[in-house]
């Protein structure tokens, strides 16, 4: 009898503990107000700019934060546990649609939704198809859908034999846990051969890995092409400082990347992409289609940026060409801001 | 709300079972066992790969156990028989199974959305009634963890499982009786490391999906059940330790869940974690001294 009175004694604790902690959580919004939970698995430049580009593009849609919308933002610091957590906690809240941000949010967004059947739009996926969040034709597996951060390996080939007639040899480093940087590095490897160019590849596991292997790396290959692998990228002044040591130039994959010391990138703008995707939620929230029959969307716009300061720095100059009406150039190398 | 329990529950009794694992290394054979950080992911490494290649969902569980074991029973053999310290053992197959997950699964993350699972699948959609279906996941892992739990307390009162506890107690006892210490260590980590690769393989199960950076403290939130759920049951010696192990990795979550619902900056997530652990140790703590005081 009295084990039973402790037990139960903990269990009503717990469920205190519950209460107090749901009454924090989404409350119900009012008639014509929307609530959106934007769930993000790491923070990092490029992610978080997807999330203020979502915001953005739901703002032109008629769909304000404060106004008529309702926002609640998580994010699982890179933990697996933590997004599964996250991901439950905003299903069970009242929200009409879910934004997921990086891959494996994406898919803990997708499980933890489907039972109650709230709409994912996920974005800064890399391969849906892979992930399985979209079958082969681009439909969704479920009532989900979003846009993918593919890079424009082939247009990234391109811009590099432009500024670089001669290289021969591009080395890659990523970490071999994250699946975005594995599939991109394979799609270099099949189309780097069409340029006359050879991949270099050298895989880390963890962040501390990067200085040596940065050093065999730049030992063997004429140029760096960076990825938008978190871990690497965190990484990323370092990698620059041994490069520009040996004056080797450093390509990247997106706008941040150049503004702190790339030559260059034919890169996706995240915001771009949120915007992109915050537009297809706002579609689903205004009831023109369900998450589920929406295709997911590649971004096609790849832009142009160079940095002349790091260009000046090796003695490499950049073609007009490339400098054109839709480039974006910066004339200085900036502090590193983004934390991973 | 509802939902807000049921997700803490199947949780935290996913996480249990490797919180026994870790019980059993840490609080019986006193052996900080790191190679858990491996072992989890491996279950769900190799619970994807089996899924994926179409295998009977209900398979995972065995395949999983043993695969848990056969690692566990590499860093037993790296301790006692290379003679490598226990701390370093671990870390050594930790280190090698991180490769060594990311053979077996082909890649960092590998989805089973569209597989048929343990919680998800034909059968169960045609039997279970609709009303049903979303308690379905915490009635499996509670009568997994039960089972599991029972089978922990069962092998610690045989004769093996005594030899086991004296060799964390005292080893010099294992050698008067004639038996080999080292045999019982590497025992006791195969069966913890089982445990904890089960429990990786339920967790892939129910995540839907396998991802080589779920692994990555592993250890520390075993720790945490196990330290948290001896101390909220010290008094109460009715309760066996396995039973507080269980609790202690609920409520582990559950504080994990209330940090997410407070809603601080992303940043403090952790740090509200720990805070709420504090109170918990805390305040468990309080109480003991009172009884004493009283005594």
């Amino acid at each position: 009898m009295k084990r039973m009175k402790q037990i139960s004694a903990m269990l009503s604790a717990l469920g205190l503990l519950l209460i107090a902690a749901s009454g924090c959580t989404g409350k119900g919004a009012a008639a014509g107000k929307y609530a959106v939970g934007i769930a993000q698995y790491a923070e990092h430049g490029s992610l978080d700019n997807c999330r203020k580009g979502f915001l953005a593009g739901l703002a032109e849609e008629g769909f304000t934060e404060g106004k008529n919308l309702k926002v609640r933002y998580e994010n699982a610091q890179a933990d697996g546990g933590t997004a599964n957590q996250i991901a439950d906690s905003i299903a069970a809240g009242r929200t009409d649609l879910i934004a997921a941000i990086g891959t494996p949010m994406a898919q803990s967004a997708f499980r933890a939704a489907g039972k109650a059947d709230i709409p994912v739009i996920y974005t800064a996926v890399n391969d849906p198809v892979a992930a399985e969040l979209a079958r082969e034709d681009g439909t969704p597996t479920g009532n989900v859908t979003g846009t993918s951060d593919r890079l424009p390996v082939e247009k990234q080939l391109e811009m590099i034999r432009t500024i670089l007639p001669d290289a021969k040899k591009i080395g890659i480093l990523y970490s071999t846990s994250e699946v975005n940087s594995i599939s991109t590095v394979q799609e270099y490897r099949d189309a780097a051969p069409a340029h006359d160019f050879k991949i270099v590849e050298s895989g880390i596991s963890v962040a501390a890995d990067i200085p040596l292997a940065a050093d065999q790396l730049l030992a063997k290959v004429d140029c760096l092409c960076n990825l938008t692998d978190n871990t690497v990228v965190s990484s990323l002044p370092l990698i620059l400082e041994k490069a520009d040591r040996k004056g080797i130039p450093v390509f990247g994959s997106e706008i941040e990347q150049v503004k702190i010391g790339c030559l260059a990138a034919v890169g996706l703008d995240y915001y771009e992409l949120g915007i992109q995707t915050g537009k297809m939620a706002a579609r689903v929230l205004k009831g023109e289609a369900k998450a589920g029959e929406i295709p997911f969307k590649v971004c096609k716009e790849a832009s142009f940026y160079g940095n002349t300061a790091a260009a000046k720095n090796l003695g490499i100059s950049i073609p007009e060409e490339l400098t054109g009406p839709a480039g974006e150039m910066f004339d200085r190398i900036e502090e590193h801001q983004g934390k991973s | 709300m509802t939902d807000i329990i049921m997700g803490i529950l199947e949780e935290g009794l996913t996480y249990a079972i490797m919180a026994l694992g870790v019980y059993l290394t840490y609080r019986i054979l006193n052996f900080p066992d790191l190679s858990v950080d491996g072992t989890f992911p491996l279950g769900g490494a190799v619970t994807a790969v089996l899924l994926q290649a179409g295998a009977n969902p209900l398979l995972t569980l065995p395949v999983s156990f043993f695969a848990g074991a056969a690692a566990g029973m590499l860093t037993g053999l790296i301790h006692i028989k290379l003679r490598v310290r226990d701390l370093l053992s671990g870390i050594i197959m930790m280190t090698a199974l991180y490769s060594l997950n990311l053979r077996i699964a082909g890649r960092a993350n590998v989805p089973v959305f569209s597989r048929e699972t343990i919680f998800d699948n034909a059968f169960l959609d045609k039997w279970v009634p609709a009303g049903v279906q979303p308690f379905l996941a915490v009635l499996f892992l509670f009568l997994i963890g039960m089972v599991m739990k029972r089978l922990l307390d069962w092998y610690l009162g045989t004769k093996s499982g005594f030899l086991l506890r004296a060799a964390g107690d005292n080893e010099a006892l294992i050698t008067s009786l004639a038996k080999d210490k080292g045999t019982v260590k590497i025992i006791g980590l195969s069966l913890s490391n089982a445990f904890v690769a089960l429990s990786g393989c339920l967790y892939c199960q129910k995540s839907g999906f396998f991802e080589i950076s779920t692994g990555t403290g592993t250890m520390v939130i075993g720790l945490a059940s196990v330290i948290i759920g001896m101390k909220l049951f010290q008094k109460r010696t009715s309760v066996k330790a396995t039973t507080a192990v269980i609790f202690g990795s609920i409520v582990y979550k559950t504080c994990v869940a209330a940090a997410i619902s407070l809603g601080m900056a992303a940043s403090d997530l952790k740090l509200i974690t720990a805070v709420l652990f504090l109170l918990i140790l805390a305040v468990s703590s309080g109480r003991k001294g009172k009884v004493t005081a009283n005594a």
